[in-house]
């Protein structure tokens, strides 16, 4: 039952058939045909490392990478971005080795509450992949449609900076699931 | 250990070990000795105590403490697997959405739901009658509502509640909830709120002030208070006005509940304090708090404002009880301004007053806090507004007057730097204007006039530490302040601003400090060796798990990985006010402190028995615990600790926190007591163009005493990130109101926070004080470092372009009017031909240099004496330091209500004193 003379808010969008590639998988999903990216990413494909931040292309937090472009996921259509290679937070790590980018996020103090992170991260990513020897005001230009409001951005800088150089040396990261610290340390095997 | 036992212990070689021990991974890893550059000298190391020594000394061991360490959550962060509250998916989960008032003042006549009821797809709805609790975070001012019960207060308060299989169904249903509402008068220039009203926002019973707004007002004397003037050579006087700001975290509430079948309640939310919600929810739900399980998400963000219970957290708890399926509510950044609890929107009163000598001979200041439509944390505010610039500066005379009053606004609460900002920014201001007065440097002119360690403010705060001289000496020195101060050109300054900051509310607002504990932190230790660590401190971003696990690695010498923290739910936490007031480092740091003291005593005990070794010899290294006069003597960590389980299997410990007994007995004494204070200075660059009015802060030179750096990382990380707040407080951020009181701008694109661009360059100073009872002697470095930055810029743009602002933001446009009204007082047209302020020392630049120079010396031989006499406040001015100067003279003033001479001309927010509280009426 409606109200007399009352008009859904939202007009009931027909179903279309959505499919792209999302960090190398591919999906496909029937979802409104008005449906933003955001909402697709998030509640259809659980990429939930994608955040909402404002809804409204102020914050960046909902940054993605699409064919390997940033772009403010709650602006953009699902329907736009039909059949493209998509790239969330979830798809900058190689297996059990983080990205350079994610790798001096960590320990230069580039994320504290985390919440604009993956934002930043994959802007970052498209950055160093065009551009492997960024300058500092290329680093402030390429983020400064993203906000974070913990860290003051200067060790956001210095994080991206910094995996510029891991990049250049090659060396890569170490693996995450690699042995740690042994409780009993000193033991060698015999035969050793 | 008699000499007789045999050592049954090994000598140990490297690498030659019987077999491997249970769970140890059989893996080729040396412990390294530890590392003498870090263990301090009285541990027979090398680590310099330029401080003295502390009593967690012997506790070091190399391992942690003072390296920069990354977060321990840093990788769910970097890879995207951080649940935040919006991101945790219940199976089966409704989307809850909230009705909200159109009207800023209303009564509201009736709700009919049921046209939304019955549209399909609407499980559940809930209105104010669903549950008429009231809560709030603070026990003394519980007035807030699940949902409003007969008032709405201010626009985008909440009326109702739906739950809905998706959110198009919810948003659907609001629309079809009919609300009759009686618009009543609403009122949002706080200077109203301190007159006589016929609907007050609230009705505090026989509490009430009067008829008026008023929810709290302080009065406060201290001191020589009655001729400040005239003992004064110099005096300032500025009427400020401050804008409210939102804190603007970057994660909007959000928050899903579920009643498990057994009848439990779990509720995932971002919060900062956990068990407030905890309780209120106990108190709304009218269930017994053991029935509720509070579970904290990943937090995006805080500052404050995720520290207060919501009522939209009650709503997701009564739709899913309604509904018997979980709820997930999640706000849009437009509900994130309307339930705001950001700073205060204040006028502050600033008078401050100096004698001949150069003395702080009179502060009195006046302020009035627009609290919007409830208490929240506003009682605390009030205080702190006064209390929290009664330091770090030796005061004559302190006069206070504070009124917060409720407005039909969304409501203002706590926000990083709480109470403290914009008074501190006033009193920094004007002693630069003294400064400029007296003809001195304002950097001698504060050096000259410090409290010294282990001293008494003038309202009787504890001062353990202070590292204030060498803050600002140190942003002397890095900004070359004396090559730059008065010296640069047109349009071009620098400005300098300290800051004094609680490091941990002493007063646990719940209960009586001696009853319970204010942190307390388990530790469980199986035959596996890792170490799990439970504790409520709430992990918000700011790396309080981090400091936690820090303090337990450093105590029993494991690298970080041995290390786990449990932090999320009350069920498996110990009870912790959570992260507000700074506290954490303080508070949980040392209660993990103590409860890892009790495992390694187990863990040298244990290793006395395998070895034989003298217990008073052993140390703890990393991974290994041996004799520190043969090395070769000991055991590994493992080894100890499956003998320490032999009787009992698991080890576990628990450590708890307590401040001291401190502070006086005067109505409001708790009000700013903390074991310990934060002291910062800070130095700022300016640019300002005449023209346009656009200012720019270049370089910023942060100095914070954070006593000591547990993780540097996120020291420098935190005074950054203050920077950047307090930066956007100053030069861009305000919540708009409209002439009728709308909300203007609640969005990220007209509420400006600085971007990367805006970002001066932040060179953050560490300065170590070592708090003697601070966890290794750290202090805190989350609040503090934000409440210099705003008075920095501000005597920055004075060196620039001589002009004294008193509003915040400057903004563009007010600073170009700012600047027009300055061009016509100096009588110039175009702007470009305003001089840049000069100066010439006076004869008392001198005499305060020595005087400085003196007590440079004193704080040197308080800090280092076994013996220290007691030094009160007052001292300075002539009394006995070693008593209390109200003790030695009737002069001195301790006062917490005004006299009747005062009420005949009261400043603004002490006209509040004009009311009588309804209980005390004679028509009552
Ligand atoms: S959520 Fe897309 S920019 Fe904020
Ligand atoms: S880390 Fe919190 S917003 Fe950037």
């Amino acid at each position: 039952m409606t109200k007399p003379g009352h008009i859904p808010m939202l007009p009931q969008a027909d179903k279309i058939g959505w499919s792209a590639s999302v960090n190398g998988k591919s999906v496909s999903k029937s979802v409104e045909s008005n449906a933003i990216l955001l909402d697709v990413l998030r509640d259809y494909v659980g990429t939930l490392g994608v955040k909402r931040g404002c809804d409204m292309g102020t914050c960046g937090c909902c940054a993605v990478l699409i064919n390997g472009e940033p772009r403010l996921s709650c602006l953009t259509l699902a329907q736009e971005v039909n059949d493209t290679d998509i790239t969330t937070v979830e798809g900058l790590a190689d297996g059990t080795h983080l990205a350079p980018i994610q790798e001096t996020f960590a320990i230069y103090g580039g994320s504290q509450c985390g919440f604009c992170t993956p934002g930043f991260l994959v802007v970052a990513e498209a950055l160093l992949r065009s551009n492997q020897n960024p300058t500092k005001d290329e680093i402030k230009t390429a983020i400064e449609g993203n906000l974070c409001r913990c860290t003051g951005y200067q060790p956001i800088v210095d994080s991206i900076l910094a995996a510029s150089e891991i990049l250049s040396s090659n060396e890569g990261t170490i693996d995450s699931t690699q042995h740690q610290s042994d409780p009993h340390p000193g033991f060698i095997e015999e035969d050793n | 250990m008699s000499d007789e036992k045999e050592m049954v212990g090994y000598r140990q070689q490297p690498g030659k070990l019987p077999f491997a021990r249970p769970g140890s991974g059989g893996k080729n890893q040396f412990s390294q000795l530890r590392d003498d550059e870090l263990i301090p000298e009285s541990q027979g190391g090398k680590k310099k105590q330029p401080w003295g020594d502390h009593r967690h000394d012997e506790l070091v061991t190399s391992s942690a403490i003072g390296k920069r360490t990354p977060l321990y959550d840093a990788k769910w962060k970097v890879t995207g697997q951080a649940k935040y509250g919006d991101d945790i998916r219940l199976s089966n989960e409704l989307i809850g959405k909230i009705l909200r008032s159109p009207h800023h003042f209303a009564r509201i006549k009736s709700i009919d739901t049921s046209a939304a009821e019955s549209l399909e797809g609407v499980v559940a709805i809930a209105t104010g009658a669903d549950a008429t609790a009231k809560f709030g975070v603070l026990p003394v001012t519980k007035d807030e509502h699940a949902l409003a019960v007969n008032l709405v207060r201010h626009m985008g308060d909440l009326v109702a509640c739906v739950a809905a299989e998706d959110e198009a169904t919810a948003l659907e249903a609001l629309k079809l909830i009919e609300v009759d509402y009686e618009i009543l008068d609403s009122n949002n220039d706080m200077a109203k709120g301190l007159e006589d009203s016929e609907n007050p926002i609230h009705d505090r019973g026989k509490y009430h002030i009067g008829e008026s707004n008023i929810q709290k007002r302080v009065f406060q004397e201290f001191g020589e208070v009655t001729n400040m003037e005239q003992k004064a050579v110099a005096s300032h006087k500025a009427n400020w006005h401050f804008q409210g700001v939102n804190h603007g975290f970057t994660e909007p509430h959000a928050v899903a509940a579920h009643w498990d079948p057994r009848g439990r309640l779990t509720i995932y939310t971002p919060q900062q304090v956990p068990h407030y919600l905890h309780r209120s929810l106990a108190d709304v739900l009218e269930i017994p708090m053991h029935q509720i399980n509070v579970y904290r998400t990943f937090v995006g963000g805080g500052f404050g404002g995720k520290s207060d219970p919501f009522p939209h957290e009650m709503c997701a708890a009564i739709l899913a009880r309604k509904s018997g399926r979980p709820v997930r509510i999640t706000f849009d950044r437009e509900e994130v301004f309307w339930i705001n609890r950001g700073r205060h929107p204040s006028k502050i009163e600033m008078n401050l007053h100096a004698d001949s000598q150069g003395r702080l001979c009179g502060v009195a200041t006046d302020a009035l806090i627009d609290g919007g439509s409830f208490a929240s944390f506003g009682h605390v505010t009030t205080y702190y507004n006064g209390v929290l610039h009664t330091a770090p500066y030796e005061i004559g005379g302190f006069h206070y007057t504070g009124a917060r009053v409720w407005t039909n606004k969304p409501a203002s609460g706590a926000m990083r730097g709480h109470g403290a900002v914009n008074s501190r920014c006033a009193v920094e201001v004007g002693l630069d204007d003294l400064s400029e007065q007296l003809a001195v440097d304002p950097m001698t002119f504060r050096l000259a006039n410090l409290l010294p360690p282990l001293s008494a403010t003038i309202t009787g705060f504890r001062i353990t530490s202070t590292g204030m001289r060498e803050c600002l000496e140190k942003v002397r020195a890095a900004s070359g302040w004396d090559e730059k101060f008065r010296k640069l050109p047109l349009g071009h300054g620098i400005g300098v601003g300290c800051g004094f900051f609680i490091s941990g509310s002493g007063l646990p607002i719940h209960w009586d400090p001696n009853k319970f504990p204010h942190a307390t932190v388990h530790l469980k230790i199986d035959m596996d060796g890792g170490v799990t660590v439970h504790t409520g401190a709430a992990e918000i971003g700011q790396g309080s798990d981090t400091v936690v696990a820090q303090s337990v690695a450093e105590v029993l010498g494991l690298p970080l990985d041995m290390i786990r923290i449990r932090s999320r739910e009350s069920d498996t936490s110990p009870v912790d006010l959570g992260s507000y007031s700074s506290r954490v480092t303080f508070m949980n740091a040392n209660a993990a402190i103590s409860a890892a003291m009790e495992i390694r005593e187990e863990l040298i005990e244990a290793t006395t028995e395998i070895t034989g070794a003298d217990k008073e010899k052993l140390v703890i290294g990393d991974r290994r615990i041996y004799d520190k006069t043969d090395p070769a003597v000991g055991v590994s960590y493992l080894e100890a600790l499956h003998k320490a389980q032999e009787e009992r299997g698991a080890l576990v410990a628990s450590g708890a926190y307590r401040t001291p007994p401190m502070g006086r007995a005067h109505k409001g004494a708790a009000a700013g007591l903390a074991p310990a204070y934060s002291f910062s200075a800070y130095v700022a660059e300016v640019k300002v163009d005449v023209e346009t009015g656009e200012t720019k802060v270049l370089n910023v030179w942060a100095a914070h005493d954070c006593g000591k750096a547990l993780n540097p990382l996120s020291v420098e990380g935190q005074i950054i990130g203050s920077c950047h707040m307090g930066l956007g407080q100053v030069l861009s951020e305000e919540m708009v109101y409209g002439r009728t009181g709308n909300l203007m701008n609640a969005n990220l694109l007209e509420y400006k926070i600085p971007t990367v661009h805006e970002m001066p360059n932040v060179f953050p100073i560490i300065v170590e004080s070592n708090d003697p009872e601070g966890p290794f002697g750290a202090k805190e470095a989350g609040e503090g470092p934000l409440l210099p930055i705003l008075p920095s810029v501000c005597n920055a743009v004075y060196d620039a372009i001589g002009l004294r602002v008193n509003e915040l933001p400057i903004t563009q446009d007010r600073m170009h009017q700012n600047i027009e009204k300055l061009c016509k007082e100096q009588g110039v047209s175009d702007p470009l031909e305003l001089t840049s302020p000069s100066i010439e020392y006076s004869q008392l630049q001198e005499i305060l240099a020595k005087r400085a120079e003196e007590h440079e010396k004193r704080d040197k031989e308080r800090r280092n004496s076994e013996n220290v006499e007691p030094y009160h406040n007052g001292a300075l001015f002539g009394y006995e330091a070693t008593i209390p100067p109200e003790e030695q003279s009737n002069e001195w003033e301790v006062s917490v209500t005004p006299s009747q001479e005062y009420l005949e001309n009261p400043r603004l927010a002490g006209s509040a004193w004009k009311h009588v509280e309804r209980r005390h009426r004679s028509d009552a």
